[in-house]
């Protein structure tokens, strides 16, 4: 990055409200003396001359009277056209207001046009800022003081960066919205959860005095602010039955969680892809019928009745395969994985057909035929990859659905993964578990969101160029 | 060479000729059918019901073989009948010859068997004008003597609800009246409009409602909006999207289905015994499926299939409500975001995101660990989960909507917001919505099965489907039936909202298909 770049990324940084006030927030030392700077120099400087000069002229023209004039016309039209009545007085404030808008736009052009021809320049932010910067010394103290800002100045010159820096903070945005929502829904419950983990008999002080030691007894902004406390500390609290930590116990059974969600994903993707693309290729024949009829019956069944239908098959009627989870051996994986994975690639079977088919009757297309490009090339590269971004969203979208879902899957394989522990916890109901684990979902659910956001702008030449003058 | 790859165009054109000209009969489509269902269930019969036995030493039953053979007879009998239309339709004269036409009287009768199929089969070709008035009363019908036959069911049990006889009756004459109603189209409505004299009739069609009849509910209201639409030659559009939407086969399927399930959730309450379903009977616990208990009886010797017939009441209910509240709440907010856009929409879009944030089945386990486990908990749950999406639909059709030129210039004539929402906007941006909530409504009955196998969902004693299949998963081992059947159940029902959401997404935008 040279000077140049540094100067234009400011200007245009500048001119963006939200990303003025990160320049603030970030480089306040360097802005508030570019600031002062600005302050001292307006006024004094040659094309506030050249405006003053400017106003006095058109004063002299009596403009100001004839815009009013012009305005009070325009506001009296208007009202007939739309059968209003509006008092004197309102019309001529109204009037006025856009009177003195237009001239003080006339003058400003009328002035920038005349320091143009005489090579003055207007004094702004900007070109304060430019003006400092070329002083060697300015830019060294800058730069030290206010590192920040340039490392956001920097990731503003690069688009998908740019792009993804302002994802990532509208991720933690949301994510904090999350932490509320759960948190307010789980404060406002009747359910209360002393009474089950203290037992029936427990006296009203022994809930007093269990209560205040888990906080419940304090406010509700208390609570929240420590709940967003513990957010930013990665630290989700101890679990009221146990008192286990429910950071840990998340860890230990995240990673079981996505193993299955992974080969899940596997799953279907390889039957999912291949049959939604000789659906799309070979249309309203049989193939297409039959493969058509199963993902939408994927869709109708009920995930666990499916993982119980096969439980029943293979593992109590034949016996192939063990009926609960054991995360040392594989064999326990391919029931579960299978059960969701085919639930999946239904709908992604499903959007592929749909978007090929849209795909298919392009001009492109047909020129990539026309040149003589052997099928093979024409389906994958030209149909496939331009039909691909529906085709990721709906991954991606089910991808969510499937964190969330799996609690179903795990419990009836009795998959120890972080699904069914929020649902054996929230009986009670366990607040720390049940905020910690959707809040957790949600967290990985927006990350893999996010992934495929930033994929798009990657993948697709479309997004790309349009990334460009982002 | 040239000889061949003319041969083999020439060959590719006439077979998609051929299979345009099929396509386009009605009674080839659900002869093809019929007969492929049929001999799909004569093959499924004869393995597990005739060669299982036998593999595993025991004797199969007589009913069974006989059913088998009935199911074969009639299989051969549809396929000989879709030779025979395939031939006179791909032939020369390319109509069906009325000597075929009357071997359609055989394949109604086969409605005795229970053969649904073949029945429509056969009323689709017996007749040779078929409109859409005469297709919707032989549904109609045919879902009145399927309900007819389920409750028969009933007299295999030691003793029927007191109302089971009133109940069969009013069945009865029900299809009775359709019949006359039947007699009556075929008169009056073939012409370019209804005659006047169909009028009576579309009255008392419309009345069917309160049998959860929907098929004639929708002919009386079609030939009433004929008759009152005043140019003949411009075609109301709603009874056009009807008319697309019954053209699609599978689509018709899932209807017929969904408005089975409808009528059975009401006709039930005459002629099924609540107290079956719910109180506990320890000398039939876990009984093996029989003609007094078809699908067995549960832990608690509650007839799995009864409960299955009040379950079908519970998961519609809930399944309605949990599309409806939230399509009305999320089509609000996201007709304003689209609509205002700026801050608004800005506002209203980041809420949005963090409930989309939690994955819906969460979010319902998260809102129900609060409140408790019941029925209106589940219904809140499911609603507020689905909130997200619809809005999503709704802005962005409304997006569209709102920069078309009919909007502007209701905007130029000064008409206020509201007005603008709703008679132009919102009616213009319906089409996705109602295909959403089709499909919704079967995932809403998908999710509140799942909640309640995590027992999360309604509570325990009601007989809502994934309630006895919870039940049902207990006893996987040794009576896997409490398991099977209640599933099959949810399949069937979710698959037939399916069919019919797609059916209607292709019936509202043509352009899609």
């Amino acid at each position: 990055m040279n000077i140049k770049t540094f100067k234009d990324t400011f200007t245009r940084m500048y001119r963006n409200s939200t990303y003025r006030i990160w320049l603030w927030v970030l480089g306040f030392f360097t802005v508030l003396i570019t600031f002062i700077t600005y302050k001292c120099r307006k006024g004094k400087d040659a094309f506030a001359g050249v405006k003053t000069k400017v106003r006095e002229e058109l004063d002299a023209q009596n403009l100001k009277e004839k815009l009013l004039a012009d305005a009070i016309i325009q506001v009296k039209k208007k009202n007939e056209y739309f059968r209003k009545t509006a008092s004197d007085s309102d019309v001529e404030k109204e009037a006025k207001a856009i009177a003195n808008k237009n001239f003080e736009t006339i003058l400003h052009d009328k002035a920038k046009e005349i320091a143009e021809m005489q090579n003055i320049k207007e004094i702004t932010m900007a070109s304060c800022y430019s003006d400092l910067m070329d002083n060697m010394l300015f830019r060294i103290i800058s730069i030290v003081i206010s590192l920040p800002m340039y490392i956001i100045m920097f990731l503003f010159t690069r688009p998908i960066a740019k792009y993804a820096t302002e994802r990532i903070f509208m991720m933690i945005f949301v994510l904090f919205g999350v932490v509320w929502l759960v948190f307010t829904i789980l404060y406002i419950a009747p359910m209360d959860a002393s009474k089950n983990i203290l037992g029936p008999t427990a006296t009203q002080d022994m809930i007093d005095s269990w209560k205040s030691m888990h906080g419940l007894d304090q406010p509700y902004l208390v609570q929240l602010f420590r709940t967003f406390k513990n957010l930013i500390t990665f630290d989700l609290g101890n679990a009221y039955q146990d008192n286990a930590p429910v950071m840990e116990a998340i860890g230990s059974r995240f990673p079981i969680t996505l193993q299955v969600t992974f080969w899940s994903m596997v799953v279907a993707l390889v039957i999912a892809i291949p049959a939604g693309i000789i659906s799309a290729i070979k249309p309203y024949t049989s193939f297409d019928y039959i493969a058509m009829f199963f993902a939408l019956l994927g869709l109708s069944i009920p995930n666990f009745w499916l993982g119980l239908m096969m439980i029943l098959l293979f593992a109590i009627n034949l016996g192939l395969l063990p009926t609960s989870f054991d995360p040392n051996n594989w064999m326990t994986l391919i029931m579960p994985a299978f059960v969701v994975g085919t639930g999946m690639s239904a709908s992604i079977a499903r959007m592929t057909r749909s978007s090929m088919m849209e795909v298919k009757t392009s001009d492109y297309v047909l020129t990539a035929r026309a040149k003589g490009l052997a099928e093979n090339k024409v389906v994958l590269k030209h149909i496939l990859g331009n039909a691909m971004i529906p085709i990721i969203t709906t991954v991606g979208m089910s991808f969510g659905g499937l964190l969330g879902g799996a609690s179903v899957t795990e419990k009836v394989f009795n998959i120890n993964g972080i699904g069914s522990y929020i649902v054996d916890k929230q009986f009670i109901p366990d607040i720390p578990v049940v905020l910690g684990g959707v809040v957790y979902l949600s967290f990985v659910v927006s990350l893999a969101n996010l992934v495929i956001d930033i994929l798009y702008a990657v993948i697709d030449p479309r997004i790309k160029s349009k990334m460009k003058n982002y | 060479m040239a000889k061949v790859e003319n041969q083999k165009n020439i060959d590719f054109y006439q077979k998609k000729v051929k299979n345009r000209k099929l396509g386009g009969s009605l009674e080839f489509t659900t002869s093809r059918f019929a007969y492929q269902l049929t001999s799909v269930l004569a093959i499924f019969l004869l393995l597990w019901q005739v060669v299982m036995p036998i593999a595993q030493g025991n004797a199969p039953s007589v009913i069974m073989i006989i059913l088998t053979a009935v199911f074969a007879v009639e299989a051969l009998l549809q396929m000989f009948v879709m030779k025979k239309i395939e031939k006179e339709v791909t032939g020369n004269e390319g109509q069906i010859s009325d000597a075929t036409r009357k071997l359609g009287v055989l394949l109604i009768i086969c409605l005795v068997t229970g053969n649904l199929f073949m029945f429509i089969a056969g009323a689709m070709l017996v007749k040779k004008e078929k409109n859409l008035e005469y297709q919707l009363t032989i549904y109609s019908f045919l879902v009145t003597v399927l309900i007819i036959f389920v409750s028969f069911i009933n007299l295999f049990k030691e003793a029927q609800v007191e109302t089971f006889w009133l109940g069969i009756g009013l069945y009865v004459l029900y299809a009775l009246l359709n019949l006359v109603i039947l007699v009556a189209v075929n008169k009056y409505t073939f012409g370019k409009k209804p005659d006047k004299k169909f009028i009576p009739f579309a009255v008392i069609s419309i009345l069917g409602i309160a049998l959860g009849n929907v098929f004639l509910f929708v002919l009386g209201l079609i030939t009433i909006g004929k008759y009152r639409n005043k140019n003949e030659e411009v075609s109301v559009e709603w009874i056009d999207i009807i008319v697309r939407l019954f053209r699609n086969y599978t689509a018709v399927i899932g209807v017929l289905l969904v408005v089975f399930f409808i009528s059975l959730s009401i006709g039930s309450n005459l002629t099924f015994d609540y107290d079956i379903a719910i109180s506990n009977n320890f000398a039939a616990r876990l009984a093996e499926p029989s003609l007094k208990y078809p699908f067995g009886c549960d832990e608690y010797g509650r007839c799995v299939f009864t409960r299955l017939v009040f379950g079908a009441r519970i998961s519609l209910i809930i399944g309605l409500i949990s599309t409806i509240a939230p399509i009305i709440a999320g089509g609000l907010l996201g007709a304003m975001a689209g609509y205002f856009g700026g801050k608004i929409d800005n506002g209203i879009m980041r809420v949005l995101d963090v409930f989309n944030a939690v994955p819906s089945i969460l979010l319902a386990i998260a809102i129900i660990a609060a409140f408790g486990v019941s029925t209106i908990n589940l219904v809140l749950a499911l609603s507020v989960s689905s909130i997200p999406g619809y809005a999503r639909i709704v802005r962005a059709q409304v997006l569209g909507v709102s920069n078309q030129e009919f909007v502007e210039a209701a905007k130029a004539c000064g008409a206020k917001n509201g007005t603008i929402i709703f008679r132009h906007i919102i009616p213009n941006s319906l089409a996705p919505v109602i295909v959403q909530a089709t499909m919704g409504i079967g995932s809403a009955v998908l999710s509140t099965s799942s909640l309640s196998y995590l027992g999360l969902g309604v509570e325990p004693h009601v007989p809502e489907w994934g309630n006895v299949l919870k039940a049902g998963s207990t006893f996987l081992e040794t009576n896997p039936y409490i398991a099977i059947f209640p599933g099959l159940a949810i399949i069937l029902i979710v698959l037939a909202f399916n069919f019919f959401g797609d059916g209607l997404r292709d019936a509202l935008d043509p352009k899609l298909k």
